[in-house]
């Protein structure tokens, strides 16, 4: 099971929203990573997020894969990734940070 | 990138407080970095679950891009902590600041792949020159 926390911005995902982005992100984990995934929503009140020091419209969006990824499959995955959420947003590239790691190695 | 996650006790610190730190961040973090202040991100929250205050009233997690010196981590994370004790009103032992690492490699920003540290000027060339290209 994945798990994906989800940044977002007060009023960016409402509750409908959030239903369809978990939908998508679960296609998009089965699709492409042969995993289910859960959704931890981190909502951040508003005029609680910064950047550059000034109110912020970015979201960041955070997964760890189920196992090592090439540079190559990672960037795929990313922009799969970033596409998937501002088709569901409407928001802009630049109003979303998308991070998948590596699972730690022990 | 980078995020740095602020978390506190309920009430311990008002808006004008947070609006403060969060610029103290960005100048610290571009100051010991050389990083944009464009890529400086800084959230709040209030007990929030996903990051244990333990026994402090305002502590910060930021997770930079990997290849900065163990020097920088600190004074980064020395420097966030004399922010939240100057802005949040608290003595030293009620703050605290750590420093994670992720490669930039593992993340997209602005549609692109985030540039290795001291990389930032060929990155943003490169999305320039992207943008003007959509717009053709």
């Amino acid at each position: 099971m994945i798990n994906c926390m989800c940044v977002i911005q007060a009023g960016q995902a409402p509750d409908q929203q959030r239903a369809a982005l978990a939908t998508a992100l679960n296609r998009f984990a089965g699709e492409f990573l042969h995993e289910q995934l859960t959704v931890n929503w981190v909502p951040v009140p508003a005029g609680n997020g910064f950047t550059a020091g000034e109110p912020s419209t970015s979201s960041v969006v955070s997964l760890t894969a189920p196992e090592a990824l090439s540079q190559t499959r990672r960037e795929t995955l990313l922009r799969e990734l970033v596409s998937l959420w501002t088709r569901q947003t409407g928001c802009s590239v630049d109003e979303i940070v998308a991070v998948i790691a590596d699972p730690v190695q022990h | 990138m980078p995020l740095y996650i602020c978390n506190a006790r309920q009430g311990a610190i008002d808006g004008e407080a947070k609006q403060r730190i969060a610029r103290d961040i960005t100048d610290i973090h571009c100051a010991v970095t050389g990083a944009p202040p464009i890529f400086v991100h800084a959230v709040f929250f209030e007990e929030a679950a996903q990051f244990p205050l333990g026994d402090k009233t305002l502590a910060v997690r930021g997770t930079i891009r990997q290849g900065r010196s163990a020097a920088q981590k600190d004074e980064i994370a020395s420097k966030i902590t004399a922010s939240l004790i100057r802005h949040g009103g608290i003595d030293s032992a009620q703050a605290a600041a750590e420093i994670r690492e992720t490669p930039a490699s593992w993340v997209l920003e602005g549609g692109e792949i985030m540039p290795e540290p001291g990389e930032e000027d060929a990155w943003f060339a490169a999305q320039q020159a992207r943008r003007e290209a959509s717009e053709v």
